[in-house]
């Protein structure tokens, strides 16, 4: 019983932050509900409750089915039998996946480069360079047989990635510039690079003047289950097994020993004889590689288009994935996969109750927030003021 | 390395081998800014032929103007000119000659004669550029004065672009509830006042949930910002989306006109660019000259530096350093949010999702390039604020040059400087760092 306690325990803070920002959002859910507020004004205050938090009630009702499906439809599925029905009824989760894969690959991307005392905030540039890099390498070599293109796209696309990592983390490791200042910039140049490659005929369409890339159906990822409908393509399971790989890496190899050391203390990292300057920029490369290949198994596998907005902000989201998974690879996949779910449900509330998706942003901050202030949110719930397995000691001010 | 710069003509034989190595990076540069003397006159001969006309309201726009007829090709003259002096008495002086300063004598010589080259055979209105850049150049620059308040103090400030945001969103809304409210006649005189003065509330708010997390949680002030950031974000395109596109009632303000300042509008060429500007602009000037004085001269300005140069020293004198931190924030949320107003508030507007559009971020690059300094900050906005009005003008006089040169320059020079390739800018030493009270 306490075995199981001790394991549960680091999932508590995670847990209850993401609660209480759903708590938190729901507020402003119900102060945002016009009709129900005239309700109010009317001289009503119980009809206004109950109309507004009814609301917040289907809301949250439509995020969960639209995440993680139905029942009804299994129930139906299980009865006819047939492959649509069962489509039909695992799309939600099909979607869930697709979603959670670039939040997957950006928010180890996070990791590695938190792990290493590297504040890495460019992984919006890191990933949209990646997605045009994969995008020119297919046209390039759209001629070819389709696995050739689709792996020399890939290939593009990490060493893209890598590129717009490397940049930030010679120039920390050279001139000592702060990484945060140099990513942020880089996000935005990133931009105005995409912007400008797809002004040229050689990635618009022959037709139209909307600033999007050619079709890349011609080496698209394979879908991993052949039903119709079902979006989700291998990028996913690469996802996993790159997951495992920046476990292996840094956990059990010298290289990631000295990133991890780096990221504790580098000063004494430095004393042990390890390259400061050396982990620095191996852990934004190694960032932006994974970034990168997030970009390209986005626009290889997903939306095979190249676009401006094929960055909803996973870069942001990133951060919080990568606080909110401990920093930890398995951790990370779990962040992802929740907020995944949290993603493609919303489009299933903003379509049920025209509830705007960008809630979920404000969501995601408040997330960041509570897990990054874990004495605020054991004092919010009165646990006790424990050091908790991330390692952060207990803090006097949460006791006081 | 410093010796050499602090003292170059000083015979310490331990500084000989920095001494020689400033030398040869001096000749360097003498020869490298040559040569571009010579490139500024090879352009001079291709593009003598051409014409461009540049064209100046003497009071009032669209009434009388004067008209200076010219070519690129003398722009280009003057820009090789002045460059080459520069690169002469570089190499001339040696190591001890202060490049830096010469740099904005040639800089702008090469930017107009650039310009005036992308603008060959068209009358362009400098009136409206230069207005234009102070104008473009409010919101960063007082982003820039707030992230130089909070760095001063010791804290980070990545969350200028979140404040902005957020200020442009309360700001409409308040704006629009006085004329909702207050009917429109007393609503556009109160509007235009109460719509900034919540924008700027709502920034306090902003700045006070960032120091409480970052001082009583010990929260990274990274950390902090990015939720600063990302939660503007989607709480202000929530808003939008969900209240102010079906109640548009709720985001029509008050505009707020702008203000020609008597006696001075009327000097020519000079008074339609400084003085017929929004109010924003001259609170801007007004802001800087405060906040120069006041971070430089007054007794709270020498604590505020000691708390971000050396909070550990500060508070063993007596100061107390967590108070003046939560004071900076709170003082720079005021300003971002009132700032931020500006975007929703001026001419006619309204709120728009994203409406300002990465324009936190470049402020902070204008603190970095104007050294932690208002002045200097303010400097730097300008050149940024230029940068946009340029923007504006080519694609007026339909200059096809992708914009997308032009929007990159605040974030390439950023990186520049941040790296200290055209000189090394140190910001305060602990800023970002938590200080316990002892």
């Amino acid at each position: 019983m306490s075995g199981l306690r001790r394991r549960l325990r680091p999932l508590v803070i995670p847990f209850l932050a993401v609660i209480s920002a759903f708590l938190v959002g729901s507020i402003f859910l119900i102060f945002t509900d016009i009709p129900a507020l005239q309700k109010l004004l009317a001289g009503n205050p119980l009809d206004f409750l109950v109309t507004a938090v009814g609301n917040v009630v289907k809301a949250y009702t439509a995020l969960l089915t639209g995440a993680f499906g139905d029942p009804g439809k299994f129930v139906d599925a299980f009865r006819q039998g047939t492959p649509e029905a069962w489509a039909t009824a695992f799309r939600p989760i099909s979607e869930t996946l697709v979603a959670a894969t670039p939040l997957i690959f950006t928010g180890l991307a996070i990791a590695v480069s938190f792990r290493s005392g590297v504040f890495n905030i460019g992984g919006d540039g890191q990933f949209v360079l990646g997605a045009l890099g994969a995008t020119a390498m297919a046209l390039l070599l759209r001629d070819l047989p389709a696995p050739i293109t689709l792996v020399g796209a890939l290939l593009a696309g990490v060493v893209f990635g890598m590129a717009w990592g490397f940049i930030p983390g010679f120039l920390k490791a050279r001139t000592g510039a702060h990484e945060v200042i140099t990513t942020i910039m880089l996000n935005y140049i990133a931009l105005q690079i995409v912007q400008l490659a797809l002004r040229t005929p050689f990635m618009r369409p022959a037709t139209g003047s909307e600033p999007i890339s050619k079709v890349i159906d011609f080496a698209r990822v394979p879908q991993l289950i052949p039903l119709p409908g079902l979006r989700l393509h291998w990028g996913f399971i690469v996802a996993l097994i790159v997951a495992a790989l920046v476990s292996y890496f840094l956990f059990r190899t010298t290289k990631g020993f000295e990133l991890r050391s780096a990221g504790l203390n580098l000063t004494a990292a430095r004393y042990a004889g390890m390259s400061a300057g050396g982990s620095i920029i191996l852990a934004m490369v190694v960032s932006g590689a994974l970034a990168g290949l997030g970009g390209a198994f986005q626009v290889m596998g997903t939306v095979t288009q190249m676009s401006n907005d094929i960055n909803s902000g996973y870069g942001w989201t990133a951060i919080a994935l990568a606080l909110l998974g401990g920093t930890r690879p398995g951790g990370v996949v779990a962040a992802a996969l929740l907020f995944g779910a949290l993603n493609n449900g919303g489009h299933e509330m903003q379509i049920e109750t025209s509830i705007p998706l960008d809630l979920l942003i404000f969501i995601q901050a408040l997330v960041i927030m509570f897990v990054a202030a874990p004495d605020l949110v054991r004092q919010i719930y009165r646990l006790k003021p424990k050091g908790d397995e991330t390692g952060a000691p207990a803090e006097e001010g949460a006791a006081a | 390395m410093t010796a050499a710069a602090t003292s170059p003509r000083a015979i310490v034989p331990a500084a000989s081998e920095a001494h020689r190595r400033a030398a040869r990076s001096a000749r360097i540069r003498g020869v490298v800014i040559c040569v571009l003397a010579l490139i500024a006159f090879g352009f001079a001969t291709n593009t003598m032929g051409d014409k461009v006309t540049f064209k100046f309201w003497l009071t009032e726009q669209g009434k009388a103007f004067i008209e200076i007829p010219t070519s690129p090709g003398v722009l280009w003259i003057l820009a090789g000119l002045t460059t080459g002096l520069t690169g002469l008495w570089q190499l001339w002086k040696g190591a001890s000659a202060a490049w830096r300063r010469w740099l904005i004598l040639w800089l702008p010589f090469w930017v107009a004669a650039i310009v005036g080259t992308m603008l060959a055979g068209k009358t362009a209105t400098l009136t409206n550029l230069f207005a234009g850049t102070f104008e473009y150049a409010f919101p960063i620059s007082m982003g820039a004065f707030a992230a130089i308040i909070c760095e001063r103090s010791g804290m980070f400030d990545i969350a200028v672009e979140g404040k902005l945001l957020v200020g442009a969103c309360v700001g409409s809304i308040a704006g629009s509830m006085c004329l909702q409210v207050l009917g429109p006649e007393t609503g556009a005189v109160v509007g235009p006042i109460v719509g900034p003065a919540f924008a700027a509330l709502a920034g306090m708010g902003i700045g006070l949930l960032m120091a409480w997390l970052a001082i009583r949680y010990k929260v990274d002030q990274i950390i902090t910002g990015t939720v600063v950031n990302f939660g503007a974000l989607g709480l202000t395109n929530f808003v939008y989306l969900r209240v102010l596109q079906t109640y548009t009632d709720y985001n029509t303000p008050p505009t707020i006109e702008r203000i020609q300042i008597p006696v001075l509008s009327q000097i020519p060429v000079l008074g339609p660019i400084l003085f017929q500007a929004t109010p924003y602009v001259y609170v801007g000037w007004v802001v800087m000259l405060i906040l120069t004085y006041f971070i430089f001269k007054t007794r709270w300005g020498l604590r505020l530096r000691a708390s971000g140069e050396y909070p550990q020293a500060a508070g063993t004198v007596g100061i107390n350093v967590i108070a003046i931190r939560y004071r900076a924030m709170l003082l720079a949320g005021a300003i971002a949010g009132f700032a931020g107003s500006y975007l929703s508030l001026h001419s006619a507007g309204s709120f728009q999702m994203n409406m300002s559009a990465g324009k936190g971020f470049i402020g902070i690059a204008a603190m970095i390039f104007g050294a932690w300094n208002p002045i200097a900050a303010f400097g730097a906005a300008l050149v940024f604020g230029f940068a946009d009005a340029t923007q504006q003008l080519l694609s007026t006089l339909g200059v096809d040059i992708p914009p997308q040169f032009l929007a990159s320059v605040p974030y390439v020079l950023t990186i520049v400087v941040v790296a200290g390739l055209v000189g090394r800018v140190r910001g305060p030493a602990m800023a970002g760092q938590p200080y316990e009270q002892g």
